[in-house]
Formats: structure tokens, sequence, C-alpha cells
């Protein structure tokens, strides 16, 4: 991705001949496939690219080369709960990240009482958010998105949501999810949480694809690349 | 274009609750809520009847009638404007982390802004059923009203296409919204709002350059408009200028028109500007 943007106009006035300009590739020519009911891991060190491939997905960067082809409704899980404001209450901001992950808002209605159930807010839902403690807004960003529909889930390090318990319940939802034909990509550097969902496993170096295969294997190799650094 | 209009309709159920929460964020933690909207202009009229009608005197019936006419779309263009440039940094946590049309943000600050100037308008014509009611014998209300939506027509395609500019050129460079509320500041003056165009055209500079400067102040199209509502919604009245009584101009279908195109200008140059510029916003450092 490049980094264009100029700060602002003292900068481009008094420092037009060196402006911060940095252009940065951070994916660099990478060819996979995900099919239909897939539940595919990315892992990587950090800043090997691995956030920007799933904002590509998600159409938040138009990539500088190259194509990627979605087929289906991609709710992304990245950051929960960034669409939420303050001073709404939980169900007003249900009902408008609803239809942000592409509801329309008579499908959000039907799905309030469970969502609502699902986060464990019962009569939270409607106080205002910035009452929230952090665990309930994380609850909450996961329920919309798990209802929401998709047929493609982006999920970027968080499924440790919430206590424990809530945690096996994301585990259900999400191989409930899985059942009925759902594709997952996910990144995250719990290896104990990829072993155990994930099909297959792409390991990102320096914007390179390093490894792609079962995630036993991928992940012994990465383990093993990682410790001399350590 | 055509592609991105059809995206935009796909969307239009965001485009719809995006409105709906810009209004309920706006008066959510105050006691009055969505009164406030009518309190504006009811303030407003308030005190210019206090100083134009009682303390100016300036000869001029119901002064304030005439003012609130042209300062209720006057306040839609600025608001819509200024409040549509700060749209997309506002909402960029969003912005970083789902696909939507960007455009939707600024049009939803625009469309919160027109229900607001149809709330002001309900009290302005409320206002002159109260004045009617002290003062049968004159009744306020013109014929020429019903040309109104097509006015506001005119003010809405002029805010969208002005804040698809400003709200992608403020993401890049947040200066942008300092000028503008400057510009909007000086744009007040430029336009008949507090004072009538008929004084504009009998001053003797626009005499002696035969009418040059009204064509030049009636490039502005903020200014034609609030002439052309000031004239469809209240009766025509003789004003007093440096060189005697000035009789009312009619309405200027002509400079409306030159207005309609020019609005329409801006709002496909625009679009199409915001579109080249909206790919950009997430990485701006």
């Amino acid at each position: 991705m490049t980094n264009t943007a100029i700060g602002s106009l003292k900068t481009l006035l008094l420092w037009w001949k060196r402006r911060s300009v940095m252009r940065l590739e951070v994916l660099k020519g990478i060819t996979f496939e995900v099919g239909k009911g897939e539940c595919v891991a990315v892992v990587g060190r950090n800043g090997a690219g691995k956030s920007t491939l799933l904002s590509l997905l998600a159409r938040i960067y138009l990539p500088t080369s190259g194509c990627l082809e979605v087929r289906g409704r991609v709710a992304p899980l990245l950051e929960l709960g960034a669409g939420f404001h303050p001073d709404l209450s939980g169900a007003e901001n249900v009902f408008f990240n609803g239809v942000v992950l592409g509801l329309t808002r008579a499908e959000v209605k039907e799905r309030l009482a469970a969502i609502a159930a699902f986060s464990e807010l019962h009569d939270h839902i409607y106080a205002p958010v910035r009452t929230y403690s952090s665990g309930m807004i994380a609850r909450l960003g996961f329920a919309i998105a798990v209802h929401a529909d998709a047929d493609i889930l982006l999920v970027d390090e968080v499924l440790s949501v919430g206590d424990f318990e809530f945690e096996q319940k994301c585990r259900r939802k999400i191989e409930e999810f899985r059942e009925n034909g759902g594709t997952i990509l996910l990144v995250s550097h719990h290896h104990e949480t990829i072993e155990e969902v994930a099909d297959r496993c792409i390991w990102l170096q320096h914007g390179h694809i390093h490894m792609e295969g079962s995630p036993q294997e991928v992940l012994k190799a990465y383990r093993a690349k990682s410790e001399p650094d350590l | 274009m055509i592609e991105e209009l059809r995206e935009l309709w796909r969307f239009r159920e965001l485009l719809i609750s995006m409105v709906q929460r810009e209004l309920r964020i706006r008066y959510k933690n105050s006691a009055l809520g969505f009164l406030w909207s009518f309190v504006n202009p009811l303030a407003t009229t308030a005190v210019m009847t206090l100083v134009f009608n009682r303390l100016l005197q300036n000869g001029v019936e119901n002064y304030s009638a005439y003012v609130l006419a042209a300062y209720l779309p006057f306040m839609f263009f600025q608001s819509s404007v200024l409040d549509s440039a700060q749209s997309i940094l506002g909402s960029l946590p969003l912005v970083k982390k789902i696909y939507f049309p960007r455009e939707i943000l600024p049009l939803a600050s625009v469309i919160s802004n027109f229900i607001h100037l149809l709330l002001g308008f309900v009290v302005f014509f409320l206002l002159l059923l109260g004045v009617y009611i002290l003062h049968p014998k004159v009744v306020p209300f013109q014929l020429t009203t019903i040309y109104l939506p097509f006015l506001m027509l005119i003010s809405f395609i002029l805010s969208v296409g002005l804040s698809l500019i400003v709200s992608a050129l403020n993401t890049y460079y947040e200066d942008v919204k300092y000028m503008m509320s400057v510009a909007m500041y000086l744009l007040f003056f430029l336009c008949p709002v507090m004072y009538f165009e008929e004084g504009i055209a009998n001053t003797n500079m626009n005499v002696h350059s035969h009418g040059l400067w009204f064509k030049l102040y009636n490039l502005n199209p903020v200014a034609v408009l609030s002439d052309a509502y000031r004239k469809i919604l209240l009766a025509p009245q003789p004003i007093h200028t440096p060189n005697g009584l000035a009789q009312p101009l009619p309405i200027m279908w002509n400079y409306v028109g030159y207005a309609f195109v020019i609005s329409t200008l801006i709002m496909i140059g625009g679009y199409r500007m915001f579109n080249r510029m909206k790919w950009g916003f997430v990485e701006r450092p």
C-alpha cells in the first residue's frame, strides 16, 4: 500500500520539495484462493501484511496492481466496535452497525433480540454505549458481526473477547457459521486457535507468501524460524 | 459515475440510517431534544423582529420575515458545507474498518441539515400565519410559494456538490475547514440576507457601470437563491436607497436558471473529484 497523503497545506507549501511521501509496498505479488466453506489462517510477524490483506479483501483499499475477486458478502470483524457512537444506546448502535454490515433496517429489527441475547447485554442494550465496559463493547460487536448473515468473515485477532464462557460461545458460533457453508479468513498470533479452527494456513513474510499448507506443518516451520530470532 | 450512483443506490439503507443517527446524536444529551431545531429559527426571528422592526424602524413592513426567508436557506448551505467538511475525518475509524460508498458521509450531513431547513420553513409559515391572525387585512402568503420545492432542490444540489469537494479536500488538508468557515462568514455579507438586492441594483457604482456590478454580484448562486427565496415567499416591497425609493425587481428567473446550471455542474464535478480522491482517505497518515 502507498502512503501518499500530505499532512497539511503547511507541509505542502513549506516542504514541497522534500515532503514525506513514502511509498510502501506491503504485499508483493501474492496469489491464493480460498474456497467456499474453507477456514484459512494467516500468520506472520508484525508488518508482514496480514491486516493489509484483510483490508484489501474488505474493499477498504484498492490494490495498486493485480486483482482480487470476492463472491458473497463480507463482514469484517476488525477492531470490534469501531463504529459505535458512545452517546447512542446499544440498540441504536446495533441498528447502525447492522446496516453498515449490509443488513436492511427491517432485518436488524428481527435480529435485535437475538443479538441482545447473544451478547448477554439483556436490558443494558438500551443504555448508552459510553456506560459499557470494554468486554461488553467487544461482545456486542461480535454479536452484530455474526448475526449479519455474511458469507465471508474476516477475523483479525478478535476471537478472544470477553470471558472464558463467552469465548466458548464464540467458538461454537464460528463452528455453526462454518457448518452453514460460511468462509473465514483469520489473522491470529494464537497458534492453538489456528490449529483448532483452520483448514489451511498461509505464512506471510515481507509481503510474500513464504509457505502455505496444513496448519500443523506451517506453524511448526514458523515456530522453528521464529525461535532463533528470540 | 453511473456505476458509483448505482452502488450508492444499493447502499440507500445505510444512507437513511446514517441520517437518522446524525439527527439522533445532535440533541441526544439535551433536555429539549429535537425541539432545539425549532428554537434556532424562533430565537433568530425574535431578535430580528426586535432589531429590525422595532429598534431600526427602516420603513420596511415585517422586515424580519424578509430576513428569515433568506436566512434559513443560507444557514442550510453554511451548516451542510461545514458539517460535511468534518464528516469523513469524524468517521475515520469506521471508514478504515469497512467498505461503503464514502460519499454517504457528506451526503448524510447535507440531508440532516436539509431536514432542519424543512423544520425551519415550518416555523416560517407558522410565523406568517401568526402575522395574518394579528393583521387579517393583508394576506402574507404568496401564490409563488409553489416554486419553493424547486428552489430547495437547487440549494440541495449546490450544497451536495460543494460538500463533496470540501469533505474530500478536508480529509487531506485540514486547513480546508478553517478556510471554509472564513469563506462562509464572508459569503454571508455577499448575499442579500440582511439587506435587499434592490439596494445593490440602485447604488451609484452599479448605475454608472450600466449594471455590471449587479451582474457580478449575481454570479454567486447563493446570492441569487437568497433573493429568489425571499421573492417567491413574500410580497414585493419598495426599498429605500440613497437614490430614493426603489421599486422591487421581479423574480429574476434567468439568474435562477443560471444558479441551477452552475449548481448541477458543481455537483457533477464535485462527485467526480470525490470519486477520484475517495480511495486515498484511509491512507492518510
